[in-house]
């Protein structure tokens, strides 16, 4: 599938999280294991050695560790803005499980599909868009070739007029000729 | 054993659909394959189909929920130091006390000991909403001096609209927490319970932390948004030439500045306000009156200074202020 195809957002955040303070996105972390098979080895060992240190460090998180009997070992995540990400941990070493925790930790929440553009601004141009009429003199109708006695007049140097105009105004008149 | 199971659950299960799924069953069950299971799910499924998808479930009534592990990890998520006491009586609706002492006299309790003793949010949602107000309104003040006091109350309605209080407390997970008689919480309770938490939060952590709540929570929410999209004016010509004889200035003259394509489908009119021959702005329309309306739009906006290049606002952290030897080091 091409990439026109795909589902894809904007980069943004839960509640222009980060301008005024930072909150940690993950509000409840559920590990779901079995207390004897072999596939939930390293989220048992996990659980004896990080979990409380993960728990401690994050005190925003709720952390639930609820044994099973259940050959899929599993980490739910919820997230402030509603979503719930399941995760298999089957047959991962404890050290893999700590790296899934901390990731699942620092994620938004939203969902993980392709994002158009690397930035996001609120205000993408700070002095406005540009159209033709940008850094033009105020005037109205369209632009003639100005009659000879004005020109005249233009070369004594009595007259100021807008530069731009007279530039096209020659072009035009040349290209009559 | 296996048919004897397989006839016990028919009847729990199925009731009375019992004769279609008996067609389909062999009495000699075997271990290997559950051969009823097939029509139990597909009666299941049309089942489904036919009811629509269950309600849905407030989180509270899921596995894995502790209540005051929740609350905790609320307050601590935030970086805000709530009493708790506090704070989960701020969650506590009057209708979900109401519906809970319904549900307990209709088992059959008397009315003393149905009588729950909790306390809910009344009094604090509504010192919450009045002191939200207030500190809105200030801080829109001290950030816009020259905004008349029209749109001041129309910025402030805006922050306090439901639509935008309850996306901010379902973003904040109030909504788990909130204890209503309802599920999906109606939008009223919610918002109500929302000003409950932040009068919580004012009684346990004083005023200023308060206000650097609402600053870093509701009015990140104006980001993006153009002052006539909060504050609806219907004649903004009339507004400027107040303004500005309000200002002793001399009222503004439009002036059609530039044209294209005027006799197009796609004509294009820039109409420039000036006041005392200086260029006060100018705005772009399809027709002269829309290109005017715009132009006044666009001063008024320069006026207040709420336009689109402003400074930002300030959202930095509460500094401590530095001990008097430490400031007094810095002034020399």
């Amino acid at each position: 599938m091409t990439s026109r195809g795909t589902p894809s957002r904007f980069l943004q955040s839960v509640l222009q999280n980060g301008v005024g303070r930072y909150v940690c996105q993950l509000k409840r972390i559920s590990l779901i294991f079995s207390k004897k098979a072999q596939s939930s080895l390293g989220v048992r060992e996990f659980i004896e050695e990080g979990v409380v240190d993960f728990a401690k460090k994050n005190p925003g998180t709720v952390v639930y560790v609820s044994p099973q009997s259940c050959r899929i070992p599993k980490i739910v995540a919820e997230y402030l803005n509603g979503n719930v990400r399941e995760e298999t941990i089957t047959a991962k070493s404890s050290g893999e499980v700590a790296a899934l925790v901390q990731k699942l930790s620092e994620q938004s929440g939203l969902d993980i599909i392709r994002i158009r553009k690397p930035f996001h601004s609120n205000s993408p141009s700070i002095q406005g868009l540009w159209h033709p009429f940008t850094n033009r003199t105020p005037s109205i109708g369209p632009i003639r070739p100005q009659d000879p006695q004005a020109h005249r007049e233009e070369g004594d140097g009595d007259m100021v007029a807008p530069s731009t105009e007279r530039c096209s105004s020659t072009e035009q008149a040349e290209a009559s000729a | 054993m296996a048919s004897g199971y397989l006839v016990g659950r028919g009847v729990t299960a199925l009731g009375i659909h019992l004769q279609h799924v008996g067609r389909n069953v062999l009495l000699t069950q075997t271990r290997e394959k559950k051969r009823w299971m097939k029509a139990y799910t597909s009666l299941m499924e049309r089942k489904m189909k036919l009811d629509g998808p269950p309600p849905p479930k407030p989180r509270s009534h899921q596995p894995n929920w502790d209540y005051h592990a929740e609350v905790q990890a609320f307050s601590s998520r935030l970086h805000e130091n709530f009493s708790l006491e506090l704070l989960k009586t701020a969650f506590v609706n009057p209708c979900y006390v109401r519906s809970e002492e319904e549900s307990r006299r209709k088992l059959g309790l008397d009315s003393e000991a149905a009588a729950l003793s909790l306390r809910d949010n009344t009094e604090l949602r509504g010192r919450g909403l009045e002191f939200t107000h207030s500190f809105l309104s200030d801080w829109c003040r001290g950030n816009f001096p020259n905004l008349p006091a029209e749109a001041v109350t129309a910025l402030v309605g805006h922050l306090t609209s439901p639509a935008v209080m309850c996306h901010v407390a379902r973003n904040l997970a109030v909504e788990d927490l909130t204890l209503s008689s309802q599920f999906p919480v109606p939008d009223d309770v919610l918002r109500a319970t929302f000003f409950a938490v932040v009068e919580a939060l004012r009684e346990s952590s004083g005023d200023e932390s308060t206000g650097l709540f609402l600053r870093d929570f509701l009015v990140p929410e104006l980001i993006g948004k153009d002052l006539f999209e909060v504050w609806s004016v219907v004649n903004p010509m009339g507004l400027l030439v107040e303004e500005l004889s309000r200002r002793k200035q001399p009222l503004p003259e439009p002036r059609l500045i530039r044209s294209a394509g005027a006799s197009t489908v796609l004509p294009l009119y820039f109409v420039g306000l000036y006041s005392d021959k200086k260029l006060l702005a100018e705005g772009p329309g399809e027709t002269v009156l829309a290109a005017e309306e715009e132009a006044a739009r666009v001063a008024l906006r320069k006026l207040y200074g709420y336009t689109e290049n402003r400074r930002p606002w300030d959202f930095s952290p509460l500094r401590q202020q530095p001990a008097p030897a430490v400031r007094a080091l810095q002034s020399t």
